[in-house]
């Protein structure tokens, strides 16, 4: 049975939110407050109801035709709804995160309107089930971003606005341009078909090449692979929670997993590999992780330290796709979800330090874990789990990665995860030594920059509890990787089914 | 007979051209206007020679009579006390561009010269057999002249209306005066005179809000005009 | 191509309800207009209950197509025979046409209130009903003299209603306009004249028949399409666009710049379609002009400081994209399927615009009334305070980036497979080079508008349902993207 509402409802249920709060005036904050907590507890629901047809073996798929040949697709398959959960409940957190963070902050409406917008693009995203539906979604997010990376309007926002239009709006005409040849060689191609692109390979193989370049060289932009990757560190002036969600889920996991879609469900595995495109996508990857890496070591405030250490770990997942074993693909995956988390959670807490301290530079850190001991614990939680030690989430990335070069016979990638380790050990360590062996104004001496009492506890409830939940995710993920439904349950299940069909 | 006829419609074509031409170059505004009149009758008897005496009272009634008032009260005769009347155009342009203009319209002449010789086969053999045909070649290429070279506005809109009495006699010298050649005349006559009359409210308007110099501007704006 | 355009015999004759749906289609809005001239309305309610017999009519037709497929009148008036034909096309750009036609007219009351007393605006009705009922009549007549009629009613009140606001600039641009369009007219008809001498009829479906080519249909060809191009503001013929545009009241610009300009462009090609229906240059030659006319429109509104003449800029680059397709519709060896999809992505395209701008326009108008400033930096803060009427800048600004989900992108889609199939790489270049630079003056005006740090005016507060029917529009234009299969369905229909 075809349940098409499933995939349908989830979309315009964020989609609806977006209407009703524009309409709502600006003044009206409690109910805004509970539509997006509502509607973000329901399409969780709508999600887990997804999850659980999709292990049953059951894909929900909706369609229209557009025009001749061309149509809209949703599907629910297992890696679309695995980003989908990851992004719904990911809204959720940022959201509540968003609502205190904001408190008493002007344009308000707008702000959570687009930010609502920004997550119907990515559920989009997730169940698109073709390059035009994925397009759609895709250019949205660009656009629905926009309005949050200038919030604040200052003038560095603004700069900062135009340099993130510059590339992604490129990246959208070079990707347009791809899909649009697809399309010309192949007709409407769906990810779900089995054929994948392999009966145009002796004709056409320049072509596929070419269309191959266009599509990853679009999306590698919005994953920040270097050298493309100009737009992320300026795009940190925007406040905390949209900080969190570009870099945790929205805008660069959808470039990640457009990339995915691409590789495993457009071309295929074995004509990517037959193209000789696989390899040059994981030394491009590698090259990426270490170049973010050396540049996150260098900078002196919060923000864009995690910031360039995000172009280092999301160049992990395309890492993942470039070992072409299970183990990599199974780390690629897994990383999604991990990442995802333990990202968000850095993000949490830096703009905990910047709401209840005033801290944006690294050095004004000393102490600070004993005035906020749960926000630093968080952070430590988060470090560890990016160097890729147990028992934190990042680990089992890290270690189904290095199996899948050693299967894979790639010894220079176990190289450059070795180096990466250390190079994220050198930069998270210090400010984890910072937040706990240091004396500072906690201590009595010196004084933090701007003090702020938010709360009873160490900062305001709404801004410590969602980071104290993904925490704590980011740990379960790891401790109970082994549990059904855990995101390696889920990303092996997703690669078993690309390798064993 | 036919020699006369011949002769009458020689005469008249030459009337016609001769007309338009001082229409179109003289400089002194009121003269231009009753030469334009003196045009346009004279295009009522080139309707009348050819058997279209509809068009003929048409034309007497839209061209000479309602869009020559258009014309004089544009020119502020009727209401002199209300804002200065105009008498001469003064504007000058730099040759080069006028230059420019003049090949522009050259172009067009060669272009409707050779249309005309490819539909109407007989001319190529005695072009003096059509000479209202041969006067609309040469009214039209040369208001068409006048129109790319003046700036007056007034002027402009003399050298349209003379360019579109050149267009009709064109188009009667080539398809006939059947029905439809003669509904297509009747409504371009209506829409000059409606544009002439659109055209005569707009100068007086400018006159009256700008003074003279704002006819001259060809639509910059002033910061621009110099 | 021929058979695109719905000339050819239809099966069934018109019903009596048809032939008065017809009559209220064309009738109606003109003596609306009159009747509104004598009673200038105040507020909304009476000129939506005037729209809806046009409205009404509109549907009628729509639905005696569906039925019986193409229909035809024809009438002999003192030896002219007038035609007229109703197919896919016609029964879509007629929709258009009132919808938009409508929208402006709904917006016209509060527009007028809120600017400065004219003495002139109660004459800004008739002007409008004889323009919605000539454009109505442009896309159903089917011979050159019904053509030439509509044609010129159509100029001289669009003309009309461009000179209404009185401002001296406004009154330069439109007398500089009304020479052009004069002009361009007589360009027109001397090509007719040509036409009915050499082949000795008007109809465009006996026309369509015995045309073949040779010097005088290239030339006859030539001077409708000169004239023409000049009152479509094609690329290079596009200088008096700005100015009519940034001068005129806010309906007026959108009414022209949504409507006026594509149905001369409408005229173009069906006129050569028949002219020309194989030639190589000529469509070349167009869209040469078109590409010039994307990157040169586009330059111009990025480097403006006005924000009517960035909407109007714009229109100028859009027309661009219009033109570039021609070689995919007019000329030899051209595949049955790249021309397909041309033809679809074309209307689709035209039809977004229209939408599209008529919506920009009004919201560029609200924008302006409220901030009293016409100047980009003018809008400095208007995010903040003025979300809507820059909401619905965005939304339709989509449109005219091509940016999914709207139609601008769909029939974006459909130019580009088309042009990918016939190799057309140059054209490939140029769409998406507009693209980029679409956005980048569209982000610059929204740059302006997020700058929180300008001192605060005060804003002048819009008439209800001023930012609402802006908002419609803007939506139309972008549900068209998803919705597209419908439209083009209907286009379809009287072809096959």
């Amino acid at each position: 049975m075809n349940a098409a509402w499933l995939p349908v409802t989830t979309l315009i249920t964020s989609l609806l939110v977006v209407v009703i709060i524009f309409s709502l005036p600006e003044e009206a904050r409690r109910l805004r407050t509970t539509v997006n907590l509502l509607a973000a507890v329901i399409k969780i629901i709508l999600v887990m109801l997804m999850v659980g047809r999709v292990s049953a073996g059951r894909e929900d798929i909706f369609s229209f035709q557009v025009v001749g040949g061309v149509d809209f697709v949703l599907r629910a398959d297992a890696l679309g709804v695995m980003f989908a959960g990851l992004s719904s409940l990911l809204w959720l957190c940022t959201t509540i995160y968003a609502i205190g963070y904001l408190e008493g902050s002007a344009n308000r409406k707008r702000f959570f309107g687009f930010f609502s917008l920004c997550v119907t693009s990515t559920i989009g995203i997730a169940l698109a089930d073709n390059l035009f539906t994925f397009l759609i979604f895709y250019e949205m997010l660009t656009l629905s971003t926009y309005p949050l990376v200038v919030h604040s309007g200052t003038q560095k926002a603004l700069d900062a606005g135009r340099v993130y239009l510059r590339y992604t709006l490129s990246a959208g005409v070079v990707l347009l341009l791809g899909a649009v040849l697809l399309h010309y060689l192949t007709g409407d191609q769906s990810f779900s078909s089995e054929e994948g692109l392999s009966d145009y390979l002796n004709d056409h193989r320049g072509l596929l090449t070419l269309i191959f370049a266009l599509l990853v060289g679009g999306l590698a932009v919005k994953a920040a692979m270097v050298p493309l990757h100009g737009w992320l560190p300026r795009a940190m002036v925007a406040p905390a929670p949209v900080s969190a969600l570009l870099h945790a889920v929205a805008v660069v996991k959808a470039g990640a997993f457009g990339i995915l879609r691409v590789v495993y469900d457009l071309f295929g595995l074995q004509l990517s590999i037959e193209l000789g495109v696989i390899s040059v996508l994981a030394v491009a990857a590698s090259i990426t992780i270490i170049y973010g890496s050396l540049r996150a070591l260098a900078q002196e405030e919060l923000k864009p330290r995690l910031a360039f250490s995000t172009v280092s770990q999301v160049s992990y997942i395309i890492l993942g796709i470039g070992l072409f074993g299970p183990f990599g693909t199974i780390g690629a995956l897994a990383h999604l979800l991990h990442q995802g988390l333990m990202k968000v959670t850095l993000f949490f807490c830096a703009g905990n330090y910047a709401e209840e301290l005033g801290i944006h530079r690294i050095d004004e850190m000393d102490g600070a874990g004993k005035r906020m001991p749960l926000t630093s614990i968080a952070f430590t939680v988060g470090a560890l789990g990016m160097i890729g030690l147990p028992p934190v989430a990042g680990f089992i990335t890290k270690w189904y990665l290095g199996i899948g070069a050693i299967r894979a016979e790639m010894y220079w990638v176990v190289v450059v995860l070795i180096a990466s380790s250390t190079l994220n050990a050198m930069y998270f360590l210090p400010i984890v030594h910072r937040l706990w062996f240091r004396l500072g104004p906690a201590h009595g001496q010196g004084q933090w920059p701007k003090e702020q009492r938010l709360g009873r506890l160490e900062t305001h409830g709404w801004l410590l509890w969602p980071m104290v939940f993904t925490a704590l995710a980011s740990l379960g993920a790891g401790l109970l990787a082994g549990m059904p439904f855990s995101p390696l349950d889920w990303a092996t299940r997703v690669a078993t089914g690309e390798y064993l069909p | 007979m036919i020699a006369s006829f011949d002769a009458l419609e020689i005469l008249l074509a030459l009337g016609l051209t001769v007309t338009a031409l001082a229409c179109l170059f003289d400089r002194h505004l009121v003269r231009a206007c009753c030469f334009f009149v003196a045009f346009a009758l004279a295009m009522t008897l080139a309707w009348w020679q050819l058997g279209a005496p509809w068009l003929a009272a048409v034309e007497l009634l839209l061209g000479a009579v309602l869009t020559g008032l258009c014309f004089f009260y544009a020119l502020g005769r009727f209401f002199p006390g209300v804002s200065s009347s105009l008498e001469r155009d003064s504007f000058n342009e730099p040759w080069s561009r006028s230059f420019a203009r003049l090949l522009l319209a050259l172009a067009w002449f060669v272009m409707v010269g050779a249309a005309i010789r490819y539909v109407i086969t007989d001319m190529v053999y005695s072009p003096d057999e059509q000479p209202l045909l041969l006067a609309g070649v040469m009214i039209t290429a040369s208001a068409l002249g006048a129109f790319a070279l003046h700036r007056h506005l007034l002027r402009r809109l003399l050298a349209f209306n003379i360019l579109g009495s050149g267009v009709f006699m064109l188009l009667a010298g080539v398809a006939g005066t059947s029905a439809s050649a003669q509904a297509l005349i009747t409504v371009g006559l209506c829409i000059a005179w409606l544009g002439s009359m659109l055209g005569a409210l707009l100068i007086r308007q400018l006159l009256h809000l700008e003074g003279v110099d704002a006819l001259g501007r060809d639509g910059n704006p002033k910061e621009n005009a110099t | 191509m021929i058979w695109r355009f719905g000339l050819f015999e239809s099966t069934f004759a018109p019903l009596v309800s048809t032939h008065w749906a017809l009559c209220i289609a064309l009738g109606f809005p003109f003596l609306m207009g009159l009747l509104a001239a004598l009673f200038p309305p105040k507020r909304m309610w009476p000129v939506a209950l005037a729209c809806l017999p046009v409205l009404a009519s509109g549907w009628v037709l729509l639905s005696a197509y569906d039925q019986a497929g193409l229909l035809r009148w024809q009438w002999d008036v003192a030896g002219v025979s007038l035609s007229l034909r109703l197919n896919g096309l016609s029964v879509l750009l007629l929709l258009t046409t009132q919808w938009i036609g409508v929208a402006a007219a709904l917006y016209t009351p509060g527009s007028l209130r809120l600017s400065e007393p004219q003495p002139l605006s109660r004459w800004l009705w008739p002007l409008m009903g004889v323009l919605l009922s000539a454009l109505s009549l442009i896309w159903l007549a089917s011979d050159l003299l019904t053509l030439y009629v509509a044609l010129e009613l159509m100029g001289l009140s669009a003309v009309g209603m461009l000179l209404l606001s009185g401002k001296v600039a406004a009154l330069l641009a439109g007398m500089r306009y009304l020479l052009l369009a004069l002009v361009g007219s007589l360009a027109y008809l001397l090509g007719v004249a040509l036409i009915l001498g050499h082949w000795g009829r008007l109809d465009l479906q006996g026309l369509a028949a015995v045309v073949e080519p040779g010097p005088v249909a290239w030339i006859a060809a030539a001077l409708i399409g000169a004239g023409l191009a000049l009152k479509a503001a094609l690329f290079p013929m596009h200088g008096w666009l700005s100015p009519v545009h940034g001068n005129a009241w806010t309906p007026v610009s959108a009414l022209h710049a949504a409507l006026v300009i594509k149905a001369s462009l409408f005229m173009l090609l069906q006129l050569w379609s028949i002219l020309l229906p194989d030639t190589f240059y000529a469509p070349r030659v167009i869209a040469l002009l078109g590409m010039l006319a994307i990157v040169w429109g586009g330059l111009l509104a990025w480097r403006t400081d006005s924000l009517k003449t960035l909407v109007a800029s714009s229109t100028v680059a859009q027309l661009g994209y219009l033109m570039v397709v021609f070689p995919l519709l007019l000329g030899p060896d051209i595949a049955p399927l790249p021309r397909a999809l041309a033809w679809e992505g074309f209307w689709l395209q035209l039809i977004g615009h229209a939408f599209a701008k008529a919506a920009m326009f009004m919201a560029a108008g609200n924008l302006i009334l409220a901030t009293g400033e016409s100047t980009l930096k003018g809008l400095a803060g208007t995010s903040r305070r003025l979300p809507l009427s820059l909401l619905i800048f965005g939304v339709a600004s989509v449109t005219l980036m091509g940016l999914p989900p709207s139609s601008g992108f769909t029939a974006k889609w459909l130019l580009l497979e088309a042009m990918l199939i016939s190799q057309q790489w140059w054209a490939v270049a140029a769409l998406l080079t507009g693209t980029l630079l679409t956005a980048a003056y569209v982000f610059r005006m929204f740059r302006y508008s997020f700058d929180d740090s300008a001192p605060r005016h005060h804003y002048q507060p819009l008439a209800p349902g001023m930012d609402l029917i802006a908002l419609s529009l803007a939506l139309t234009a972008f549900g068209l993207g998803l919705l597209a299969h419908f439209t083009l369905a209907l286009m379809r229909g009287g072809g096959v």
